[in-house]
């Protein structure tokens, strides 16, 4: 519906610290149907999905936006409708999806339960990027043991320094790592703890550019690599590899055409690069570069979730029981 | 009493023979051996004919056995019993002859290491018993490799059963329900003799002997018969023909423009996926990698160069998979099996393929029916496996009483690492979470 701005609510729900993008996205969704002026349940569910779409479209990391989504609609879709009053039902749905959220709020504390069993006093943990699930279980384990945590910097966007910062605020001590310095600390920690952006049909993990690197490096080092993941972050995907993820394009690590040295200084306007016309800078590097990755199940020991903790290939029984109703 | 000793020519018998019971278990392995081996070498001085006339009275009487797994159990005790009664026979000839078998006897020592499948079927099998004459066609077409492939043996059976159930009249005091499927069992051994049955055809019985047990007693034998038709039409429609499509929707997605397909000799269904792929406009190539005995690879390849425009295809034998595999963005094979630990049971070659593909990060795509899927574990593929008949092999073969055997197995077994993604008509799984799929049928068991 054009006077519904489904993107414009989705920004302005992500702007609480504690929703996750998925979480918004059924909200977002939600405030649509109290909007929506269909008739039939096929209508809702069709305006839904181009609702879905539209965000998927407009955001720049639809994957875990995606997971929220479809989960919303195939609850939806699934939800016994015996009222014969569209609008009844219309309500129901609505408290239901915000019923949902609330309750998804409280799933961190109840993965960073089960992690913290997994913590032995005087650990040394990885960490990588800023994630509110691990946050949450830092802090927790923190209070009742000792742990030290080594974060990596998470280049381009460098959302380890927050991790970093926040953990020192409460007292945890804690290193910033290069993300290439990951291989060197490596035999100094003792497992290595990530969120996720969204977990996938395969057992897969896709998360902050790196994951991946540092699964494969603690697989090497024989660490135990946990992921740890709210039950809404769980996708029907089934990447065959890294290219074969929704957010690869065949711009991310492509080639610059090499320009003639003597063309250059006619088409460049800017003074600096009349100097050096070869100049790099870090935003052309960032746009170039992917920013999630997917690391393979096999490089994974667990995935802590809301409905315990789970194999990577517990994962997938998990997900097709899930999804077929 | 002395060790009978491995090598060299078999001891005359005539020195005093003890008794089977007061030998070891290897004293007595060792002599069966010699005892067979002895055997063989007189069936060569008998005469061909008569050679073939004992082999064949063996093989009918193997046959008669129920399925597969009975019978392969038998098979074993069944020659263990021959050879004390043989060597009976043998012992006397033995003794006269011993000189001259000095030189030949060791050599008819059979394939030891598959022997536990018995010795590859000769067509133009013996009919024993009232056998439906669709059974008896669908048995030659079987022996003699004309429908080859899980799929295509399973559709064909399902079809023969259809007619056979049709002309079937139940006899007097007797139900539909119970006894029809006492006048299939022959039917179905007959089937298995002529060839191994598939964990298909296996699967389909099953559901079949259900819905026969569960038919309804009180219905008119006609109604009953259609009803079972109705079934039977019902299953090959569900669960082959609409699970295929799915499968293709499911594949095609996973197919990019500029892709490299690698596929190993011949699936319908991956020959369905990349027909779909092409009427899709999707710019890809294909490598068909094939290898004997059956080069089923060029089927395939002739279907797939027959559309228009032509996929644009490479044809090579397994031995240059290493020099193609760089070139490859994805393998795309069938299975004949799918078993609960995600091995995948194939046509012989493809676990090197998987294997090849898994060392280069090239992602190994099964395509496999849901019905395909077999309760067991399999482990390897020693087992259960079937060597390819005589028929297939090379003229230039060694003779039979020379050194050298060939040995053809048709299957292997792939190992769930290797596989990264198993599509199914519910969706893609990996091969470890097939446990998940009678869930995901609404079902308690497969």
């Amino acid at each position: 519906m054009s006077d519904f701005e489904i993107f414009e609510t989705y920004q302005r729900l992500l702007k609480n610290e504690e929703l996750s993008t998925p979480l918004a996205a059924i909200l977002a969704l939600t405030e649509m149907i109290e909007q929506s002026r269909a008739g039939t349940m096929f209508e809702l569910v069709k305006e839904l999905k181009d609702g879905a779409e539209e965000l998927n479209l407009k955001s720049p990391n639809p994957i875990s936006l995606n997971a929220g989504c479809e989960l919303f609609i195939e609850f939806i879709t699934l939800f016994p409708h015996p009222s014969a009053n569209f609008s009844e039902l219309k309500t129901e749905l609505i408290r239901q999806g915000q019923q949902y959220v609330v309750e998804a709020l409280t799933y961190r504390k109840k993965i960073a339960e089960l992690a913290f069993d997994f913590i032995k006093d005087d650990s040394v943990i990885l960490t990588h990027s800023y994630s509110r699930v691990v946050m949450q279980t830092l802090l927790m384990a923190h209070r009742r043991k000792r742990i030290s945590v080594f974060v990596t910097e998470a280049r381009p966007r460098g959302l380890g320094i927050k991790t970093a910062e926040k953990l020192r605020a409460v007292g945890i001590p804690c290193s910033v790592v290069l993300d290439s310095a990951v291989a060197y600390a490596i035999d100094k920690v003792d497992f290595v703890l990530v969120g996720s952006e969204a977990v996938v049909e395969s057992g897969g993990l896709i998360n902050a550019v790196g994951s991946n690197q540092i699964a494969i490096i603690a697989k090497a080092a024989n660490k135990p690599f946990y992921a740890l993941a709210e039950s809404y972050k769980f996708h029907r995907l089934f990447p065959l590899s890294q290219y074969d993820l929704p957010s690869h394009n065949p711009k991310l690590l492509s080639f610059t055409q090499p320009r003639p040295p003597g063309m250059s200084l006619k088409t460049q306007s800017n003074n600096a690069s009349e100097v050096n016309p070869h100049q790099i800078n870090q935003e052309q590097i960032a746009q170039n570069n992917p920013d999630v990755d997917y690391t393979r199940p096999d490089l994974i020991s667990l995935v802590f979730s809301d409905v315990g903790s789970l194999t990577p290939e517990g994962v997938s029984q998990y997900l097709v029981g899930m999804f077929a109703g | 009493m002395s060790e009978p000793s491995k090598d060299g020519p078999p001891t005359p018998l005539s020195s005093s023979q003890p008794s089977q019971k007061s030998m070891t278990k290897a004293e007595r392995r060792e002599l069966q051996e010699r005892q067979r081996a002895a055997k063989a070498a007189q069936k060569q001085q008998q005469g061909q004919g008569q050679g073939q006339a004992s082999s064949s009275a063996s093989s009918r009487s193997k046959a008669q056995g129920a399925p597969q797994k009975k019978s392969e159990s038998g098979r074993p005790r069944a020659s263990s019993s021959a050879a004390p009664t043989s060597s009976r026979d043998v012992g006397g000839a033995a003794r006269d002859g011993s000189g001259g078998i000095d030189s030949e006897g060791p050599k008819t020592r059979g394939l030891r290491i598959f022997s536990h499948f018995g010795l590859p079927k000769t067509s133009g099998h013996q009919v024993k018993g009232d056998i439906h004459p669709a059974i008896i066609r669908l048995g030659l077409q079987f022996s003699e490799f004309k429908i080859c492939g899980a799929n295509a043996r399973c559709i064909a059976m399902l079809t023969a059963f259809k007619t056979v159930i049709q002309d079937y009249t139940t006899p007097a005091h007797n139900t539909l329900s119970r006894h029809l499927m006492t006048y299939l069992s022959p039917q179905i051994s007959h089937l298995v003799a002529a060839r191994p049955m598939s964990v298909t055809m296996g699967n389909a019985i099953r559901q079949l002997k259900l819905e026969i047990s569960g038919s309804d007693i009180d219905l008119p034998e006609q109604d009953a018969k259609d009803a079972l038709c109705h079934i039977i039409d019902n299953y090959i429609r569900d669960r082959i023909i609409i699970a295929d499509e799915v499968i293709e929707d499911l594949a095609v997605k996973k197919i990019k423009d500029g892709d490299v397909v690698m596929t190993y000799a011949r699936s319908s269904l991956v020959e369905k996926i990349l027909i779909r792929a092409h009427a899709l406009n999707k710019r890809f190539s294909v490598i068909v990698l094939d290898s004997r005995p059956l080069l089923e690879g060029k089927t395939l390849l002739r279907t797939l160069t027959s559309t228009t425009p032509p996929i644009s295809c490479t044809y090579a034998l397994l031995p240059a998979l290493p020099s193609l595999i760089k070139e490859v963005s994805v393998v795309l094979v069938g299975a004949h099996s799918l078993h609960t630990n995600g091995s995948v049971y194939s046509r012989a070659g493809t676990a090197m393929v998987a294997m090849l593909a898994k060392e280069h990060s090239v992602p190994v795509m099964v395509c496999c029916e849901t019905y395909k899927f077999s309760e067991s574990i399999m482990l390897d593929a020693f087992g259960k496996n079937e060597l390819a008949p005589l028929k297939f092999s090379p003229p230039e073969a060694p003779k039979p009483h020379s050194n050298l055997e060939v040995l053809d197995p048709l299957y292997d077994s792939t190992p769930p690492t290797c596989i990264t993604a198993v599509v199914t008509e519910v969706g893609l799984i990996p091969p470890t979470s097939i446990s998940s799929i009678p869930l995901a049928l609404g079902k308690t068991s497969l």
